[in-house]
């Protein structure tokens, strides 16, 4: 078979006949990308007989168009009550909930949606494009380049810090402390666990995320009528199809930003192990370190709200490129996907492409069509979506801790995840009321574990030898890359004020 | 993740089928339940959770999945499992152990090679004698791999490169069959070798076919699933039975005239003991269907179907598993020193 326009074309039309199977797929997607601690990865395992008997490929397609309504469902609550409902979700919330509360949910929803679409249309299409080249990142993204990457993340504490040094750090180090809690990549060993064996795999992340932001929201917005400011109010309540319209518009604007953090979680999703959190925080730290306007983000800030969700969409195509090239799952997700495909006897690899083109193909051309029929169906509904935030607060917080509860406890089953949530959540409260930033926290929280291990296995392989960060080519240019994005904006902000300060006293 | 799921089997349904399916298995369920009855007293009267003490999506979920989607079929009862993954398998059974009752409707999924090498690094919070091996379900020999596009080609490749430096070798865990099997090789052959836990074995796959290490060990099975993304140099047993799927490797034992025993991985179902002592009648109807599915072709059909290898079925009662847990505690005491970094 001819891979060629015409086939890509016939694919596309293929595709596009499955909608019964997809739309279908989205409405449940967004649902359970909405709910904390449901997941894609569950909800597919949850209904894996049904995927079974289903013929092969509408199996696969309706598992791709679940996944990636899911990744985009999980913005809903991160914007509009500040539930990161999973870890790629998890910087969303840093300038999407500061836009709701200015009564900019309905644009905040519409910017989201038209990122994470263009975002994972440009990332199917290059994935498509250029699969073969795209497989080949893993074999140069290893532990040493990957502890890089992580630092990208991890930098972020230090620019939360840039606004108060010692608390910002005192909070990225309890992140990282807490982060450490578990069993030691190497021998087993419990550390810190206080001999609770919940916590031998260490802090589960969605207690973690939906104490630190949700539960701690909740106990301070009880103190308010509103989560939205008077003026919020009123601008939402008077609010048209207008918000969204200038929602999609200026992210149509912003396409290149949109564009280049896409394709952040694009690379980030091809390394096998990596995912959607990782590439969530680089390019938000990506997208501030080169903005010019840094001092913006976590106000509110539209490209602070477009970097990680065109990101973690990003990683959806990403990660089943070596799935289905190498037949290396890239996440839990594709881990479960490879599953079923065993089970109807389909071989994954470079075979898959020789002998199944339809199908190895038209996976992506279902995830191209999937974000093409969710922009039609998700965009109309966030003017809608956005009136949740007009609940009271009397409602709305014990709504908000109930429903973050049961969350916490479905990825586990623990009733001490509940506990642990609820307990991230006095932390979270503290931690706001004194100044602490939550977000410094939960970065160490979700990076540290990750930065260990991937420290300790390129350790490991040097016999402990330090140096060994700094010995291969790509490594290097990451970390001139990471120097960069550390010292230049500084620089150029003292550059630009003091070329103020000199016109000021050249005009005085 | 600990998700409770309900296995199934895969044919393909229609309307007419499934009415037709759902009548006979209404006869057969109603006829199956009527023998249990009077042989247990009702056992089971719910279904039966099964414990498994690692992530979903691997090789035990694969296998959990072959056999209870027949296993159900003569026990007249689902099953369902739940993930409990975390320190090398410590949390499952301490779960399992702690937090189930001993009333023979709970099992645990094991893998007796890694998993009881762990009691040796540390000893859980329970006696390791209050549960019990009892229903084999294959044995799994570990195996020696590189990526498809590495220089390393065959084992005399290995073994020349190995005495020119340290070679790093990705390992699921270190207390692992595999891992030991390639300390042996390293002592004979005078190699130095670097282990290193990559944490699971899909990341022990990734990391040989990316070159994050020189080369990998793990469970055959699932690197003869990985397919052509890897090639195996050698094999921890007394005979390579897949043959082809292994790229013909070589033994140890054949190659380097070893008397290595097997470096086995051996999944299996253990029960608490107390469920054995005070529900015999229970128990006795777990192992009696459970040796009814090795006879049913339709495991065979459901194994290939899921990509198994049907050559490392191999049927178990206690008494093989209660050697096979003892073989591992003596390996572990005499490597205990690696294992625990000591």
């Amino acid at each position: 078979m001819e891979i060629n326009a015409a086939f890509f074309v016939d694919l596309f039309l293929h595709s596009l006949s499955l909608w019964w199977v997809i739309v279908p797929s989205i409405f449940l997607g967004l649902i359970v990308g909405a709910i904390p601690g449901f997941s894609a990865a569950n909800t597919i395992i949850v209904l894996l007989p049904f995927t079974l008997i289903m013929e092969v490929e509408v199996g696969l397609v309706f598992m791709v168009a679940l996944y990636c309504a899911s990744r985009m469902g999980a913005g809903i609550p991160a914007i509009l009550v500040n539930i990161p409902g999973t870890a790629g979700a998890a910087a969303t919330p840093l300038d999407g909930y500061p836009m709701v509360k200015k009564g900019q949910g309905q644009r905040a929803l519409a910017i989201s949606f038209t990122a994470s679409t263009i975002g994972g249309l440009l990332t199917t299409a290059v994935a498509l494009a250029s699969m073969p080249i795209l497989a080949r990142v893993g074999f140069y993204m290893h532990s040493v380049e990957m502890v890089v990457v992580m630092l990208f993340g991890i930098s972020l504490i230090a620019t939360i810090a840039a606004k108060d040094t010692l608390k910002g750090l005192i909070a990225g180090f309890l992140g990282l402390m807490i982060g450490s809690i578990g069993t030691d990549h190497v021998y087993a060993t419990p550390r810190g666990t206080f001999g609770i064996l919940e916590l031998y795999d260490g802090i589960p992340l969605i207690p973690a995320l939906v104490g630190l932001f949700a539960i701690s929201e909740a106990f301070l917005v009880i103190e308010g009528e509103s989560i939205l400011s008077r003026h919020g109010r009123e601008r939402l309540k008077t609010g048209s199809w207008l918000q969204t319209i200038d929602g999609i518009k200026i992210t149509l604007k912003k396409w290149w930003h949109v564009a280049w953090t896409s394709l952040i979680g694009l690379v980030i999703g091809v390394t096998p192990g990596a995912g959607a959190a990782i590439a969530a925080f680089v390019a938000y730290q990506q997208s501030r370190a080169l903005s010019k306007t840094p001092e913006l983000y976590g106000t509110g800030h539209v490209e602070g709200l477009i970097a990680p969700e065109s990101a973690n969409n990003g990683v959806t195509a990403g990660t089943l490129i070596p799935l289905l090239v190498l037949g290396i799952p890239g996440g839990a997700t594709a881990a479960i996907m490879l599953v079923v495909m065993q089970y109807q006897g389909v071989n994954v690899g470079p075979r898959l492409f020789a002998e199944q083109p339809l199908l190895g193909y038209g996976i992506f051309m279902a995830m191209f069509v999937t974000y093409l029929l969710m922009a039609l169906t998700i965009l109309p509904m966030s003017r809608y979506m956005s009136r949740v935030t007009l609940v009271s607060t009397t409602y709305m917080s014990p709504l908000i801790i109930g429903f973050t509860l049961i969350g916490s406890f479905v990825p586990r089953e623990y009733m001490f995840d509940m506990y642990l949530a609820f307990a991230f959540g006095i932390l979270g409260y503290i931690a706001r009321k004194t100044g602490y930033h939550v977000a410094a926290i939960l970065i160490g929280v979700i990076l540290g574990p990750l930065m260990e291990g991937y420290m300790l296995v390129a350790l490991q392989k040097s016999d402990g030898d330090f140096l060994t960060l700094f010995s291969s080519p790509l490594g290097n240019v990451l970390w001139l890359a990471l120097a960069l994005s550390l010292v230049l904006p500084p620089f150029m902000k003292h550059r630009q004020r003091r070329r103020k300060g000199v016109f000021a006293e050249g005009e005085g | 993740m600990i998700t409770p799921q309900i296995c199934s089997g895969t044919r393909r349904v229609s309307r007419r089928s499934l009415l037709k399916f759902g009548a006979a298995a209404a006869v057969l369920g109603g006829s199956a339940s009527v023998v249990s009855r009077a042989f247990a007293a009702g056992f089971p009267e719910r279904n039966i959770d099964i414990v498994v003490p690692t992530r979903e999506g691997g090789g035990a979920d694969r296998n959990l999945r072959a056999f209870t989607a027949v296993w159900k079929k003569h026990l007249d009862t689902n099953f369902e499992p739940g993930f409990y993954p975390g320190a090398s398998g410590r949390v499952g059974y301490e779960v399992y152990m702690g937090k189930f009752e001993p009333d023979a409707h709970s099992l645990i999924f094991g893998n007796m090679g890694p998993e009881v090498l762990n009691w040796v690094v540390k000893e859980p919070s329970f006696n390791i004698d209050d549960y019990v091996y009892w229903g084999r379900v294959d044995t799994d020999p570990g195996c020696l791999f590189v990526g498809a596009e590495s220089k390393l080609k065959t084992i005399e490749d290995v073994v020349a490169e190995g005495k020119k430096r340290k070679l790093n070798v990705g390992t699921s865990r270190l207390a692992h069959p595999a891992s030991i099997g390639m300390l042996a090789l390293a002592d004979k052959t005078g190699i130095e070798v670097n282990l290193i836990p990559l944490s699971g074995g899909k990341k022990t796959v990734a990391g040989a076919v990316t070159g994050e290490v020189d080369l990998s060990v793990l469970t055959s099975g699932t690197v003869a699933a990985a397919g052509d993304a890897v090639r195996t140099l050698l094999v921890f047993n007394d005979e390579n039975v897949l043959g082809e799927a292994l790229d013909s490797a070589p033994t140890m034992n054949q190659h380097f005239g070893t008397d290595l025993p097997p470096m086995l991985s051996s999944r299996a179902f253990g029960i608490h003991k107390a469920a054995i002592d005070n529900h015999p009648d229970r128990f006795e109807m777990l192992q009696s269907t459970f040796r009814k599915v090795f006879e049913d072709p339709d495991y065979k059909a459901s194994v290939l179907k899921g990509k198994g290898h049907w050559e490392y079925v191999n049927y178990g009662g206690v008494e093989e598993c209660g050697k096979f847990k003892q073989a591992m505690l003596s390996l572990g005491a005499q490597y205990k020193p690696f294992l625990t970094g000591g």
